[in-house]
């Protein structure tokens, strides 16, 4: 679901953000074109009913600080998964309840507040409750560089833009998360526990 | 396969969310005529108008309300509520292996469809069901009885678009679904404002309205609006005990912001008596009619209107109690 066709507008999306200061209903290119990616991401780390109200606060945040937004150093893109991160971070109790119930049940493909809409899923991963305790033992730091990496698929270089930490960074932190995540699959599956 | 792997595995792929696209659609729309610092006047239609100003607003049906103000319920709602409270405090705890909630939801498509001069509103119509065991587990069942125009003019446009069955894009059908009952896995039984609830805090809300409505507004920590709807949901939506539906009642009866509009009929055509209130969802204010048949103090429909957009959503409550039957897909209607 990534807006892989966006890709090559990026320069575009500067200029439309830089052309909402005056016109701000040009402000809305920007959510038709990152609302499904940006919902996506934070519907998988917060699940759908806390998304929610954050999936709207960045996307106002974006809009009231767009006066702001530097594009020399990122994509609009990337400067929207810099604002999700930072206020992901002030759910970390949702985020770990979340966790929790992703280990025992599996990825929940509900509509928010459609509880009719559930499907059932078989699930039948004997290691999915290890490796959720893991990311949210994992430090706050580190699972947002694992999470973007894993889920939203942003390069290092992205990633370093959209959580303002230097380039190298991102690599240490991100080596850190995967080891904790090794060593914890292969403490519960010895037989697994060492390639990747 | 390496631990990356595995992440995206745990997570999986949430699926799109068209109705919530455009509600945070609206707020930013709003956002952005608030930055304009244009004059707002009750003929500004739409959500957005409501939830920048939070000022003024004009919602469909009735008089513009100000939120802030304390208006006290008239005497005639005030008794009814009273009065619904005795009843529903002479009910019995029920038995059963499953609580059930079976309603038909009436829920407007957020965008309007069509092509050209002849855009209309279709209403998405599903009988909806949820199920939860005695000790937690819960299930849902549902059937889309088909989509249908929301109003005779957008019954004209479609009937002049040629009465399409579908949309490309849109998650909207005519045609009726097939019925279907799912495991709601990690589901939380109940909840208040978003809140999860055990049967067992349910079971051990207070009795006494004033204490009821502290430790309600306690656990939704927002304003007088979401503590109404709140304390309607613990009428309908949730196994109260009959003293706690009792409780909710009268303590509803003490709230500012609920407003008696007298007997008004649901759109299966059962009468009772209409309160409504205002309250902050995440798209905005909204007001929330139930209707409550006041021979058995239970409520049988709750509506919601956006500003500007009257039935917006509209559930009516068809079968709300304890029940032996074993979950299972739901049967359309009729």
């Amino acid at each position: 679901m990534t807006t892989v066709s966006w890709a090559g507008h990026r320069g575009g999306d500067a200029e439309v953000v830089r052309r909402s200061l005056a016109e701000s209903e040009r402000f809305s290119v920007i959510f038709d074109a990152y609302f499904a990616e940006i919902h996506r991401y934070v519907t998988q780390r917060l699940g759908p009913d806390s998304a929610e109200d954050v999936v709207a606060e960045t996307f106002l945040t974006a809009f009231r600080k767009r006066a702001r937004y530097d594009p020399s150093r990122a994509s609009v893109r990337v400067w929207l998964y810099g604002i999700a991160s930072n206020l992901i971070r002030r759910h970390h109790r949702t985020e770990v309840r979340t966790l929790r119930a992703l280990g025992r049940h599996g990825p929940d493909p509900d509509f928010p507040g459609h509880e009719e809409e559930v499907s059932t899923q078989v699930s039948a991963q004997s290691l999915r409750p290890d490796i959720a305790a893991a990311v949210a033992e994992l430090h706050q730091r580190d699972r947002d560089v694992l999470l973007l990496v894993a889920l939203a698929e942003l390069s290092h270089e992205e990633i370093a833009a959209a959580l303002g930490i230097p380039y190298g960074t991102v690599g240490s932190r991100l080596n850190r998360a995967r080891r904790k995540l090794r060593a914890a699959l292969g403490d519960s599956n010895p037989m697994g526990g060492d390639h990747g | 396969m390496d631990e990356l792997t595995r992440v995206r595995e745990l997570y999986g792929e949430p699926k799109p969310d068209p109705v919530l696209k455009a509600r945070v659609g609206a707020l930013l729309e709003a956002e952005a005529r608030r930055r304009l610092r244009r004059p707002w006047t009750a003929a500004v239609a739409g959500l957005a108008a409501a939830v920048a100003t939070a000022a003024v607003i004009a919602l469909p049906g009735g008089s513009p309300g100000v939120p802030g103000a304390t208006p006290t319920l008239e005497p005639a709602g005030r008794s009814i509520l009273l009065a619904a409270a005795v009843t529903a405090e002479s009910g019995t705890v029920q038995a059963g292996a499953y609580w059930r909630v079976r309603k038909l939801v009436r829920q407007r498509y957020p965008e309007m469809l069509g092509e050209g001069g002849s855009r209309y509103w279709m209403v998405d119509r599903r009988i909806s069901e949820q199920w939860v065991s005695r000790n937690g587990n819960v299930w849902a069942g549902a059937v889309s009885l088909g989509a249908e125009p929301a109003g005779p003019a957008d019954r004209e446009a479609w009937l002049q678009e040629g009465s399409p069955a579908e949309w490309p894009g849109h998650q909207v059908f005519t045609a009726p679904g097939p019925s279907t009952l799912a495991v709601v896995r990690g589901g939380v039984a109940f909840s208040m404002a978003g809140r999860p609830m055990t049967f067992a805090q349910i079971r051990s809300l207070p009795v006494d309205p004033v204490a009821l409505r502290a430790h309600v507004a306690e656990i939704v920590s927002a304003d007088e609006g979401v503590v109404a709807d709140a304390l309607s949901g613990l009428l309908w939506s949730k196994p109260s005990p009959p003293d706690v539906r009792a409780a909710a009642y009268r303590a509803l009866a003490d709230l500012p912001n609920v407003t008696y509009l007298g007997t008004q009929t649901d759109e299966s055509g059962r009468a009772g008596a209409a309160f409504s209130f205002t309250l902050r969802e995440p798209s905005g204010l909204v007001r929330r009619t139930l209707i409550i048949d006041t021979g058995s103090s239970q409520v049988i429909s709750s509506t919601t209107d956006a500003a500007g957009v009257k039935n917006d959503r509209v559930e009516l409550v068809l079968e709300a109690g304890w029940t032996n039957e074993r979950p299972s897909a739901p049967h359309p209607p009729g």
